[in-house]
């Protein structure tokens, strides 16, 4: 008894020592080798506690960031980063556990609705599906439920949404690839079909985005890292100028405070950096795990794939949508604020990747008219999103940051606005 | 063994679906190769035999020296492209 007590009490809370085992039955699931076993399991460790490295150091930086902000602007300004939220429930607020169970509660959802209902969806969107089960764990947790509950409720609701999501937006992505073969599956796509709405509005769509000659210069805005830091730098050091040279040495110590802001800015892709590497080591043996084992289940399942699938179909809308997003964006951060909500600064990963997409949707449906305005009503929509969040992310205690994925802060809001005053009336 | 390395953006999800594309490919050619998904910048220093990327990231992979055969795809999960474009590097490297 004392053994199992040690083992459910000191191994089982490990969220990393968890994720190794679902890992582990997994690779024993496919009757992999021993070796393979093992050694696949070990990387799932190992990926995990990198993620946890990455968050650590996004963190430090954020954290940073918070003070001289508030310093220079006298108002919070908030990051829209899901993995800076992912990284603070695991470290900070010990919801590892949870997440990581849940997370595998998804999958299991995922194939039995899958099974079950006509739509055949199997969300291989590792990433992705980790930033749900982060999400309904944070607001499961935060509506009192705890254990098997928790997990089960985040589970299902994940589970609709891994299956729904891909099924909305099948009717548009059928469009694009001109079959029935894949699907997307991505957490934004609210955002997509809110663009692909408004795009239908006011576009043409005889007038293509890919009949464009976009200057090459623009090319460099693929490379996720260099379009990071082309905004993390720069907001860094004017929020450092502005914070002035008094209180940003109290915090630099022997560097010069606006050397010291510069580093900073590069700690935060630093961070990402390694916790996105420790997400694809996490992944690596679980997504192929899953994968095998749901077309065992579903046989005419579709595969819901991540977004820059699509990328190719519309090279020049993807850059137009990163583009127009951007620009929502940064409309939306100085909007916001006068509606009494909190100022979101512009998330960079989620403008690229989410707005590249929603570009792709845009130009099928509303041509490059529809493309550049619905971009950018869908960089103020999904900076609105996120921003309803922050009062219930602050009273939590995360530092300085907001979820990303419009898709998980509907879930989220799903949680707050229903679940949570359904289980206080119970 | 063939070392064979898959590149996007984020090196997340979309080189890791054309991996598992690729994987059922090779199944079907009774190639065996060690593969492995990544961010673009991991084509710097990486030992690989053949890098596959796709189209829009061409620029971007050919910033870096590499010794590897480069494959840029139209269609990253397209069974039938991957395939075209993958046997005739396959049968230079000896493989098939």
């Amino acid at each position: 008894m004392i053994v199992v007590n040690f083992i459910i009490n000191n191994i089982l809370t490990q969220a990393s020592i968890t994720i190794a085992l679902i890992s582990l039955f997994g690779l024993m699931l496919q009757r992999k080798k021993a070796g393979e076993v093992i050694s696949g399991a070990f990387k799932t460790l190992l990926g995990f506690l990198i993620l946890s490295a990455g968050s650590g150091i996004i963190v430090v930086s954020l954290i940073y960031l918070g003070k001289i902000f508030t310093e220079g602007f006298g108002m919070q300004g908030i990051v829209p980063s899901i993995e800076a939220i992912n990284g603070q429930a695991m470290n900070n607020l010990h919801l590892g556990n949870q997440i990581a169970l849940t997370f595998l509660a998804i999958f299991v959802f995922n194939i039995i609705i899958a099974r079950f209902t006509r739509w055949k969806y199997i969300f291989l969107t590792g990433q992705a599906i980790l930033w749900m089960a982060t999400m309904t764990t944070i607001f499961g947790s935060f509506a009192g439920l705890k254990g098997a509950p928790l997990i089960l409720v985040g589970g299902l609701v994940g589970g609709i949404f891994a299956v729904a999501m891909p099924a909305i937006a099948q009717p548009i992505v059928r469009k694009i690839t001109g079959s029935d073969d894949i699907a997307l599956g991505h957490f934004c796509t609210v955002g997509y079909m809110f663009t692909a709405g408004v795009s239908m509005l006011v576009g043409d769509k005889t007038k293509s985005t890919e009949d464009l000659v976009l200057p090459k210069g623009l090319e460099f805005l693929q490379d996720t890292y260099l379009s990071l830091a082309l905004v993390m730098i720069p907001l860094y050091v004017v929020t450092a100028f502005f914070a002035g040279s008094k209180f940003g040495s109290t915090l630099s110590g022997d560097v010069n405070y606006v050397v010291y802001a510069f580093l900073q800015a590069v700690q935060f892709i630093v961070g990402v950096y390694v916790l996105l590497a420790g997400v694809r080591l996490l992944l690596a043996e679980i997504v192929p795990a899953f994968r095998g084992i749901a077309l065992k289940v579903v046989p005419d399942a579709i595969p819901a794939l991540d977004c820059p699938v699509l990328f190719a179909y519309a090279p020049n809308a993807v850059t137009l949508g990163f583009i127009g997003t951007t620009i929502g964006s940064v409309i939306a951060m100085f909007l916001l604020p006068k509606f009494g909500l909190a100022m979101i600064l512009p998330g960079m990963l989620t403008n690229f990747f989410a707005g590249g997409t929603a570009g792709v949707f845009a130009n099928a449906v509303g041509g490059r008219r529809g493309t550049i305005i619905a971009t950018i009503a869908h960089g103020i929509f999904i900076t609105l999103l996120p921003a309803l969040l922050v009062v219930s992310f602050n009273k939590m205690g995360f530092v300085n940051a907001t979820a990303t994925d419009v898709d998980t802060v509907t879930a989220a809001l799903l949680f707050a606005w229903f679940i949570t005053p359904i289980l206080k009336a119970i | 063994m063939l070392k064979i390395l898959m590149v996007c953006g984020a090196g997340l999800g979309s080189s890791f679906a054309c991996e598992m594309m690729v994987e059922t490919v090779l199944k079907g050619l009774n190639v065996t190769a060690k593969l492995e998904h990544s961010e673009v910048t991991a084509v710097a220093g990486s030992k690989a035999d053949i890098i596959i990327s796709a189209k829009n990231f061409e620029k971007l992979v050919n910033r870096y020296e590499t010794n590897a055969t480069k494959i840029f795809l139209n269609r990253l999960i397209d069974k039938n492209e991957i395939k075209e474009k993958l046997v005739p590097v396959l049968k230079e490297k000896g493989e098939l």
